[in-house]
């Protein structure tokens, strides 16, 4: 009874008690922003902290540190991979060159994932017409979304900031408020920027996922572009060309350029009015780039659920495939340049990143770390497509007919299975066409080896998102994403520092060898495709025998 | 081959600390049409599930045509099509691709009534579901379970959505069905539906079947509408045996009688009677019997 009236009393309070109804959107957005804003903050945090206070325990002596910054400083396939690394004798510069490009990329698909959810999604769900229903429009209510992301991303700075100046202020650290502060603006301008990039695609893209797949795709030429300038390759002007590249010009800690800030601010500015003032242009449920309603019927796919699979998701798996592909190719395009700046002393550090040898295929070796956390991605956006499956109600249309659970998952795998060995060979193939257009000669087969190597930390993450998927269904993106992404830092931190082999054994990409800069360790891999195969089985088993669950 | 198309034995389902289904025992025959009712969490829901195998039962069984839900739930679905009330479907395939998809999972068709029903539902095929209004999502989900031709249609709040004419559509095509001696399990908040549709009735309360039989069973056992009108002083008709809910209004009385309605007719006939109105129960006012006049438990 007590329990009863405590609901009751939190429906029937006036709403104006925490709020004007004419900002609830904005409430609801902020609610719903705000905790991702500062799980991912903690996240960000620790990653700053953790490099900033392992660098004096590392680098004790200057000596060190100048062999550090005589290594780095020259390295054009460090520089391409992480940015400029101009003052590698100081805990502040060296914390941004090791951790800011991944930051940053991980900040930008934050953005881009929650303001499409908030927007295209709500949208889509069927949920934004009920808003619209009440005392707003539809210009207000996007304005009122954006309003909440920016409360979110003012979360993710503000836990980011308080780790950062806390972590600053260690005596081996030494790092002043003032410049952990820009720091952390630093660290979190790529997630305004594709939180603002995201607001737009969601009025111009009809469903979530096209939304986020433009997103992304803006995301990877920025990348690219950024990537290519800092290369050293004579092209270091298209740096101001991509928007990562004006948060890399903001050079924190170091050599602060807060002018820098304008163009982000601005291209915020701009994006966020652009998406309102399109919001206000079109009607509820539609978009601006028109999306056909009608179409002929091709049904040679539509033979069950693993076709349907194949249908639905080929968008995406292609959209994967190409940026896979493409990245590789330009990895190996830059692999002969990049190569030549690898000296001895450079050979032994990068040894910690699990590469040895000199030239493109060393270039190559860390590289192909990137490809394998495209692919790692690429596998964890499967199981939670699957996982979306179950709780959208898709998944019942299949299972209350004549389709057993293991035969839909054991088919669904299958599909991602099949689509990251592709993944893997192309990244392979790709490598090898840029590498072969500048003469390396680097052979066919070590690339295509150094591809397929790629595959099994892919199926071991697929593995482990079954599993979850089985046992705990609802915490299925939060575990694979989070594995990945501990993954990823883990193998980075431990890459340029010291990190407790136990540590480093939770990463999956600590025991993918770096092909191809050394053969394809076999072993390790069939390990973890052992281990990745026995947890999808068993939450397969699982999965067979619960219930099935709804969002 | 079984008789029975559908059978409960003590079925069962808790979540956590709620009972949402309590020991149910439920016996469809073979080509019968049978209602479903209750309330908004009475576990109708849960009951279609659990014969689903979508999920699984706490305790007690379930047999679809003496196949197990739970142990042979693939053989027990090649004799039935489910309809839900909430079509989910994948936004971007047009109505035509989905049927043609959910044809070729069940595996058989019937491609001229498919053909047959398309027209009779006045449905776009062409058109791609995500832009398809609710009732259009909701003829395509009834198209694909009737198109198949089941032994059992199981059919869970089937006209969300559809407008009166569709719903006229719908209520024959359940017709067909039953003439053709398909079985239909029909789980609906429309009253006027499942009384026009249904052979028996089962209603559901808290978890639990609290009564099952033909309407006409049901209207026996309760209370006859009667409605008197004098043209002199109303008599008291509250000692009269038998009834109840007395009400006065000017020169007209209103009451509920169960039993006999002699002792009644008796008092009217001599209190000078002018007027004389009764009728039995609807299955909506059976069901609020049941419930309260709020729709709740009573």
């Amino acid at each position: 009874m007590q329990a009863d009236l405590g609901i009751r009393a939190r429906i029937t309070a006036p709403v104006g008690a925490r709020g004007s109804p004419a900002f609830l959107v904005a409430g609801l957005s902020t609610r719903r922003a705000v905790r991702s804003g500062i799980l991912w903050g903690y996240i960000f945090g620790i990653a700053i902290a953790s490099s900033e206070i392992t660098y004096g325990r590392i680098y004790k002596t200057a000596a060190q540190r100048d062999a550090l910054a005589a290594t780095y400083g020259a390295s054009k396939a460090m520089s391409a991979l992480f940015g400029p690394a101009p003052r590698l004798q100081s805990v502040g510069g060296f914390t941004v060159f090791k951790i800011s490009m991944t930051l940053m990329v991980l900040g930008a698909v934050w953005g881009l994932l929650t303001s499409t959810r908030l927007l295209r999604g709500e949208e889509g769900s069927g949920r934004w017409d009920l808003l619209l229903c009440g005392r707003t429009t539809q210009r207000r209510a996007t304005a009122q979304v954006i309003v909440g992301l920016g409360t979110g991303l003012a979360a993710l700075w503000a836990v980011t900031a308080v780790i950062t100046v806390l972590s600053g202020r260690q005596a081996s650290v030494g790092i002043g408020v003032g410049p952990s502060l820009y720091f952390s603006v630093a660290t979190v301008a790529t997630a305004a920027m594709f939180l603002a990039v995201g607001a737009v695609t969601s009025q111009l893209a009809a469903t979530r996922r096209r939304a986020a797949s433009w997103a992304a795709v803006f995301l990877g030429v920025s990348y690219g572009v950024r990537l290519v300038a800092d290369a050293g390759v004579g092209l270091h002007g298209l740096i101001w060309a991509s928007p990562l590249g004006w948060v890399e010009e903001l050079r924190p800690i170091i050599s602060p350029q807060p002018l820098a800030l304008l163009p982000i601010a601005a291209f915020v500015a701009v994006l966020c009015a652009l998406a309102v003032y399109l919001a206000g242009r079109r009607d509820a449920g539609a978009s601006m780039v028109a999306d056909r309603d009608h179409a002929e019927a091709h049904v040679a796919l539509l033979y069950g659920p693993s076709g349907l699979v194949v249908r639905v998701q080929r968008a995406p798996i292609i959209g994967w495939w190409v940026a896979i592909g493409l990245s590789a190719f330009l990895y190996g395009l830059i692999a002969k340049s990049t190569g030549t700046t690898i000296s001895g002393s450079v050979q032994e550090v990068l040894s910690k990143l699990g590469t040895t040898g000199t030239g493109a295929d060393a270039a190559l070796g860390v590289s192909f770390l990137v490809e394998a956390v495209l692919i790692g991605f690429f596998a964890a956006g499967q199981v939670t497509a699957a996982r979306s499956e179950e709780s959208d109600g898709t998944l019942d249309n299949f299972l209350a007919r004549p389709v057993s659970r293991s035969g839909w998952l054991g088919g669904r795998m299958a599909v991602a299975v099949m689509a990251l060995t592709l993944g893997g060979v192309g990244a392979g193939v790709s490598g090898w066409l840029g590498a072969a257009s500048q003469h390396t000669g680097l052979p066919f087969t070590s690339l295509l080896l150094a591809g397929v190597n790629l595959v099994p930390p892919a199926i071991f993450i697929l593995g482990i998102g079954v599993l979850t998927l089985g046992i705990l269904p609802r915490a299925t993106a939060v575990v694979v994403y989070g594995a990945l992404v501990w993954s990823l830092l883990v193998v980075i931190v431990g890459g340029f520092g010291t990190v407790s082999h136990w540590a480093l054994d939770t990463s999956v990409f600590h025991h993918m060898a770096s092909a191809p800069s050394v053969p394809p360790d076999w072993v390790a891999n069939g390990v973890m495709l052992g281990i990745g195969a026995a947890a999808a089985l068993v939450g397969g088993l699982v999965f067979r025998r619960r219930d099935l669950r709804g969002a | 081959m079984s008789d029975t198309a559908l059978r409960t034995e003590g079925l069962s389902k808790r979540f956590g600390d709620v009972v949402a289904l309590d020991h149910l025992d439920l016996e469809v025959p073979r080509g019968e049409v049978v209602g479903y009712l209750g309330p908004n969490g009475a576990g109708k829901t849960t009951t279609i599930r659990l014969l689903l195998g979508l999920s699984r039962p706490t305790e007690g069984r379930a047999e679809i045509f003496g196949l197990d839900c739970r142990r042979q739930p693939v053989r027990a679905h090649r004799r039935l099509a489910f309809v839900t009330g909430e079509a989910n479907l994948w936004p971007s395939l047009t109505g035509a691709e989905t049927l043609s998809l959910l044809g070729r999972v069940h595996g058989h068709v019937d491609e001229p009534y498919r053909g047959a029903l398309i027209d009779r539902f006045d449905l776009d095929p062409t058109k791609k579901v995500r832009a398809y209004s609710k009732g259009n999502r909701q003829k395509v989900v009834l198209i694909a379970a009737l198109m198949v031709r089941p032994d059992l249609l199981v059919l869970d709040e089937p006209t969300s959505g559809l407008d009166p004419l569709m719903e006229q559509v719908f209520r024959h095509c359940v017709q067909e069905a039953k003439d053709r001696g398909q079985t239909v399990f029909l789980s609906s908040h429309v009253m006027s539906e499942v009384e026009a549709l249904c052979d028996r009735v089962a209603i559901l309360r808290q978890g639990r079947l609290i009564e099952m039989g033909t309407l006409a069973e049901m209207r026996h056992l309760s209370a006859l509408t009667v409605e008197a009108r004098f043209d002199r002083t109303v008599p008291d008709l509250s000692a009269v045996p038998g009834v109840s809910a007395v009400e006065v209004d000017g020169p007209t009385v209103r009451c509920q009688v169960r039993g006999s309605v002699e002792p009644l007719v008796k008092v009217l006939a001599s209190a000078g009677v002018t007027e004389l109105l009764s009728h039995e129960p609807s299955l909506e006012e059976l069901f609020l019997a049941q419930y309260g006049a709020d729709g709740h438990a009573g």
